[in-house]
């Protein structure tokens, strides 16, 4: 399956696409490596499943062009992409068996009956279920059912693997099983994979690269480290993860926010811009700590939340309230609502975006 | 489960029984009533309409005395002449030896056969009629219902105005329309022509049924079958219409029944259908309670037998994974 992998990397460039006067993706350009796992992440109608859809070959025609290897495939019905697509509602055959289900699409594309067989046999077995293969859909769980509809689409050989949200329906403990198994299987096979989510948790832990779409616009490509850690906007920054964002303007190498809340930098340039830190990025004290190269705040606990891992405290600071992550160990004492204390944030920490 | 709280009316066996005393009691009523108009019942000629016997009878057209040679040949043997008789196999012989014959009177030999009576007849005629229209309402039905999920404007339309006009005016007014002049133009039979207008006017409904189900199948399923490569006729046949049809399948069995009971307006245009016969025979025995009661029961076979398959079907798929 992996002799044709060279060939099998997705390239979009300028595609846009409008429900009616609704222009839901805007000049999205995308370049993904064949073999790649990559996810779109996004809100609800951030786009991210409509580019999904956009590629498989589903919904209004785009403008702009979308190419597997070399092929462009813009123009070609869904049925001619040999693009495989894993859908959220699963979409197994009701009157069909699981091997039915399974053999269908190799069955239309006449292949011998024994290598069928074989070919739908290896396809139940890296999904694990050959045991279930007589059974009907509706006699199948969640999780079965969703193994079997990837095996479905697997069997054929698709030249990429596009995954619409898949684990959406599955509850908490099968979903973390189930992520698992795919990017397994996805490994294995050397699939270009691309996979839609809104859950942060799900794309960080199974991309190689993702991109975070808002209101039809991709904000941001990069690693799920890279986007976490150097978010290119508010929106990138607020979406993965916690953070604080304060909005202000830079002067004279002075931030400030609206409640005059001030910070030295080293940024020149003038301009209205959001400051950004993650909580687990500020140490809380309620002494004062002297430290180089880092802001000292002064500010009063609201009231915590005691998560066990972290406690999450909410502190004012000059009218801003911030959102501050504490590791939790036996030894340390929690600090009560309504004291005071001192924040300690490194300057490598914040972001000016 | 029983729950002993629950109201002695509504125990099921009880509830049973009522019901069938409900039932005995209108019976008797529309006995009693039918006896107080001095109606007298003759329940006894109406297996006769069903089937009777009839007898053949082999007669001489000369007097004389009858000489039985073997099984098939026998002489009769005249003042003047004497002639030879053959008997064809299946005849029984009802004389002796030197029996005496008068002409035209004696019976020499006999032959008693079955015969279907107007009701079995009719029976036929409208199980043709109904068979031959429901295969061509649904085949109806499948074009107008895929000409109005084409995307094709020309076919939605044409399948929109067949489905409004057919459906907006009653069938009796068609069966006139199409025997007196649509039959007329194109010298059709009267059977051609009741059983094309039966057709027609079920085959809009079944093309809505049969629309609705198509429309209910969810999106996600054709795109799985597109998505694995298979094109829309494909998708159609393999994945779509089973399941389209198995939803249809309730309602398109009602549709069927209501084909076989409005059949019976086929009469109208002097199709001997079982209707048909039942005015005959009224006409003829000035019997119609029993007539109609019987004609309406021999509807009720039908469409009884036509819901229990519909129920074995619906049971059997229902097994193999369901909805």
């Amino acid at each position: 399956m992996s002799t044709k992998q060279q060939s099998n990397s997705i390239s979009i460039q300028n595609l846009s696409l409008s429900f009616g006067k609704t222009e839901v993706l805007k000049k999205i350009d995308l370049e993904i490596q064949a073999g790649e796992f990559f996810s779109f992440l996004g809100p609800s109608g951030s786009g991210k499943s409509t580019l999904l859809r956009a590629i498989s070959g589903f919904g209004p025609t785009p403008s702009g062009s979308i190419k597997i290897g070399d092929d462009d495939i813009t123009n070609l019905p869904a049925w001619r992409r040999n693009v495989g697509m894993v859908f959220q509602s699963y979409a197994l055959w009701p009157h069909m068996s699981v091997r039915k289900n399974v053999a269908f699409g190799l069955e239309e594309r006449k292949i011998a009956k024994k290598e069928i067989n074989r070919l739908v046999d290896e396809a139940l077995d890296l999904v694990s279920l050959k045991d279930l293969a007589d059974r009907h859909p509706s006699q199948l769980s969640g999780g079965q059912q969703q193994r079997i509809a990837l095996a479905r689409t697997i069997v054929v050989k698709p030249r990429v693997l596009l995954l619409d949200e898949p684990l959406s329906n599955l509850d908490a403990n099968l979903r973390v099983q189930m992520r698992r198994d795919i990017l397994s299987l996805q490994r294995r096979l050397g699939l270009t994979t691309i996979f839609v989510t809104h859950d942060q948790e799900e794309a960080n832990t199974i991309s190689d690269r993702m991109a975070v779409l808002d209101d039809g616009i991709i904000q941001q490509i990069g690693s799920p480290v890279d986007l976490y850690d150097n978010p290119v906007n508010r929106f990138v920054a607020s979406f993965l993860g916690s953070a604080n964002i304060i909005s202000g303007q830079i002067k004279n190498q002075q931030f400030k926010s609206s409640n005059n809340l001030t910070l030295e930098t080293n940024i020149k340039k003038n301009k209205k811009c959001d400051l950004i830190i993650r909580p687990q990025s500020i140490d809380i004290s309620t002494t004062k700590k002297q430290n180089k190269n880092s802001y000292q705040l002064t500010g009063q606990v609201l009231y915590f939340e005691f998560l066990g891992q972290t406690v999450r405290y909410f502190v004012e600071v000059q009218g801003h309230e911030f959102i501050i992550d504490c590791q939790h160990t036996k030894d340390k004492k929690i600090i009560n609502n309504n004291e005071k204390v001192f924040l300690n944030i490194t300057t490598d920490q914040i972001l000016f975006l | 489960m029983t729950n002993k709280n629950q109201s002695i009316i509504k125990n099921k066996t009880l509830g049973h029984f009522i019901a069938l005393m409900f039932f005995m009691v209108l019976g008797y009523g529309l006995y009693s009533a039918a006896s107080n108009m001095n109606y007298i019942w003759k329940w006894t000629s109406v297996p006769s309409y069903f089937a009777y016997e009839e007898q053949v009878e082999i007669k001489s057209d000369i007097d004389g005395t009858i000489k039985i040679i073997d099984k098939n040949n026998v002489v009769i043997k005249g003042d003047k002449e004497s002639k030879k008789i053959t008997i064809p196999t299946g005849y029984t012989i009802q004389l002796k030896n030197n029996d005496e014959i008068y002409s035209d009177d004696t019976i020499i030999a006999n032959y008693k056969s079955w015969h279907a009576g107007p009701l079995l007849l009719g029976l036929m005629v409208t199980l043709q009629i109904s068979l031959f229209s429901a295969i061509l309402a649904f085949s109806i039905g499948v074009s107008l219902a895929f000409m109005r999920l084409s995307s094709y404007q020309f076919l939605k339309d044409i399948a929109t105005v067949y489905i409004t006009v057919i459906r907006g005016t009653p069938l009796l007014v068609q069966i006139f329309i199409f025997y007196f002049i649509i039959a007329t133009i194109f010298d059709l039979e009267r059977f051609l022509a009741g059983a094309l207008s039966l057709g027609i006017f079920f085959g809009a409904y079944i093309a809505e049924v049969l629309r609705g189900a198509i429309q209910s199948v969810n999106k996600g399923q054709y795109e799985a079958a597109k998505s694995l490569g298979m094109n829309y006729m494909q998708t159609m046949i393999f994945i779509i219409m089973p399941q389209a049809l198995k939803r249809a399948l309730p309602t398109l069995i009602g549709e069927m029944i209501a084909l076989v009971k409005d059949s019976s307006l086929i009469s109208v245009i002097s199709i001997t259908d079982l209707t048909k016969v039942g005015r005959e025979i009224v006409a003829n025995t000035f019997s119609p309670f029993e007539t109609w009661l019987i004609v309406a029961a021999m509807y009720f076979v039908i469409t009884a037998m036509l819901s229990l398959l519909g129920n074995r079907i619906e049971k059997k798929m229902a097994n193999q994974g369901g909805m």
